[in-house]
């Protein structure tokens, strides 16, 4: 056999090397093809056991992916609400208006401070009562008992160094007091860092169940087509080649487990989003339910598929490790 | 085209399997491997086939050493060599035709020309008119013959067959080796593993016997 071929003159072997390789390119692609219909043949022909497999594929995934598209929009909430982290300076009592102008001036003058905005005793009460819908009560009151205040808006808006600010700004004569609510912005952010923390553990965690739940399925199907497998393998198979139909399954799987995640997410997104925004609306939030827009989408389809992938070739490999000769 | 070198096959470290093997087969020899069950008959076909290692001594096939191909190389290696067993070995989901057709699909052949030679082999093993059947549809025979086609299409320069005529009568068994001798005579180097004495001592080429791991004779042709 390769007598004969080491016995051809070296020109003559090149060439034949050449359309040997394009030919092989072409087979290559002939038998990719041929997989491909035929894992999907395969699926097709038992119905319902591919859906579970797939259903709980799209299980796995949907639970890390809402997590994370749940915190991915609570992000953009707190990047809204670091925009509106402001302080308030209280001024005092007894300041009258000409005054309070020229302190807001020098408080907006000062070093780290983006913008100051006064309220007036006056607008303070009138929007005091807006707010609360006391104005029967309010207007009682024989004497405006608040303040002239000042709103002030941080160029850093980093908890510490708006804390700084607030302190130095508290030694402004005519000041009488600095308000921030940092400490309810500091916990939401933690919590939304656990959250994150919690998504990427649970994407781990679930990552690796989708590995199992294919490689599980796939090693089934191997055990199923074993003597297949053997006699190929005998005939002259390489292991790219007994690999390819069960790649092409586990790819299949990762698509139909994508696809139903996708589905499932966008249909549980639609079925909580009233409640939802009805929910922030009362805290007068604008939140929106999150959907996944065509790159989130792309990614959770790509991750399932690959993460299928990956279980069938572990699963196969494992297989084809057992049947190597001694 | 085939050498055997002071061959030895242990398993589990004990039991031996084979010991001392020692011969040559020319290219385009025909030669019947016998013995009882358990002589180390189908031991010795699968170190030629590259199933299993020696423990000790050299397989060498056309000049080369086999046990120092890569793993990556064997499956090359064993689209050069036809293989007959004795259980035919078929896939039962798929017809006739795709079954010959599987060693040609591994290499990649061209579908057309791939087809062409399918039913050439099928042809010659007298069965082209049954090609779309499923194996389950065949007599033992017939099964036994689709093992062969098989192991022929690729035109391999070495033909192995363990026991292929185990399940099968007198005639059919003659039949099958007919066919052999049909192989052997266009130049393939065919080595047959047969316990059946009776049947190969009538058909006048050099028998290898085994016996307990041991090549207790070498008979040339008569």
């Amino acid at each position: 056999m390769s007598e004969e071929e080491s016995r051809q003159p070296p020109s003559r072997g090149a060439r034949a090397q050449r359309t040997g390789r394009s030919s092989q390119l072409r087979a290559w692609g002939r038998h990719h093809r041929a997989m491909c219909r035929d894992s999907a043949r395969r699926l097709i022909r038992h119905p319902l056991s591919s859906v579970l497999t797939m259903l709980a594929i799209a299980i796995a995934l949907i639970l890390p992916a809402g997590l994370w598209l749940t915190l991915d929009s609570a992000r953009l909430l707190d990047a809204e609400l670091d925009q509106s982290a402001t302080l308030t300076a209280y001024l005092s009592k007894d300041i009258g208006e000409g005054e309070a102008g020229r302190i807001t001036e020098a408080l907006r003058a000062h070093e780290g401070v983006a913008d100051a905005r006064l309220i007036t005793a006056d607008e303070g009460m009138h929007e005091f009562q807006q707010s609360l819908g006391l104005e029967d009560a309010l207007a009682r009151l024989d004497t405006n008992p608040l303040p002239a205040s000042v709103v002030l808006s941080p160029q850093d808006t980093a908890p510490e160094r708006v804390r700084q600010l607030a302190d130095t700004l508290e030694e402004v004569p005519g000041v009488d007091e600095m308000r921030l609510d940092l400490a309810w912005l500091e916990r939401l952010r933690r919590l939304a860092e656990l959250g994150q923390r919690l998504a990427l553990a649970l994407g781990a965690l679930f990552g690796l169940g989708v590995l199992l739940i294919v490689g599980n399925t796939i090693r089934l199907a191997v055990e199923s087509r074993r003597q297949e497998i053997e006699v190929v393998t005998l005939i002259g198979a390489t292991h790219a080649f007994v690999r390819r139909p069960f790649l092409y399954s586990g790819a299949w799987y990762g698509l139909g487990g994508g696809l139903l995640a996708w589905g499932l997410l966008s249909l549980g997104g639609q079925w909580l989003a009233s409640p939802v925004t009805a929910l922030a609306e009362s805290y007068g939030a604008d939140f929106r339910m999150p959907t996944l827009d065509w790159l989130g989408s792309a990614v959770l389809l790509l991750s399932s598929i690959l993460l299928s992938w990956l279980g069938a070739w572990m699963a196969v490999n494992r297989h084809l490790a057992d049947i190597r000769p001694r | 085209m085939i050498a055997f070198e002071h061959v030895g096959k242990r398993y589990g470290g004990r039991f031996e399997a084979l010991s001392n093997i020692d011969f040559r087969v020319r290219r385009g020899e025909m030669v019947f491997l016998t013995g009882h069950s358990g002589a180390g008959k189908s031991s010795l076909l699968r170190l030629l086939m590259r199933l299993e290692r020696p423990s000790r001594g050299r397989v060498l096939v056309a000049g080369h050493d086999i046990d120092r191909l890569h793993v990556s190389q064997i499956p090359f290696y064993r689209r050069q060599i036809g293989v007959v067993f004795q259980d035919h070995q078929l896939l039962f989901d798929r017809s006739i035709y795709d079954n010959v057709a599987l060693p040609l699909d591994i290499q990649g052949m061209e579908p057309r020309e791939a087809a062409r030679r399918v039913r050439a082999a099928l042809d010659k093993v007298g069965l082209l008119h049954r090609e779309n059947a499923l194996p389950v549809e065949l007599s033992g025979g017939e099964q036994q013959r689709v093992g062969i086609a098989r192991a022929v299409v690729n035109k391999p320069s070495l033909l192995l067959a363990d026991e292929p005529t185990g399940n099968l009568d007198p005639q059919l068994s003659a039949d099958i080796m007919s066919l052999f001798e049909d192989f052997n005579r266009i130049g393939t180097t065919v080595m047959v593993a047969s316990h059946d004495l009776a049947l190969i001592t009538g058909l006048r080429h050099r028998i290898l016997r085994l016996r307990e791991g041991r090549l207790v004779a070498d008979e040339e042709a008569l």
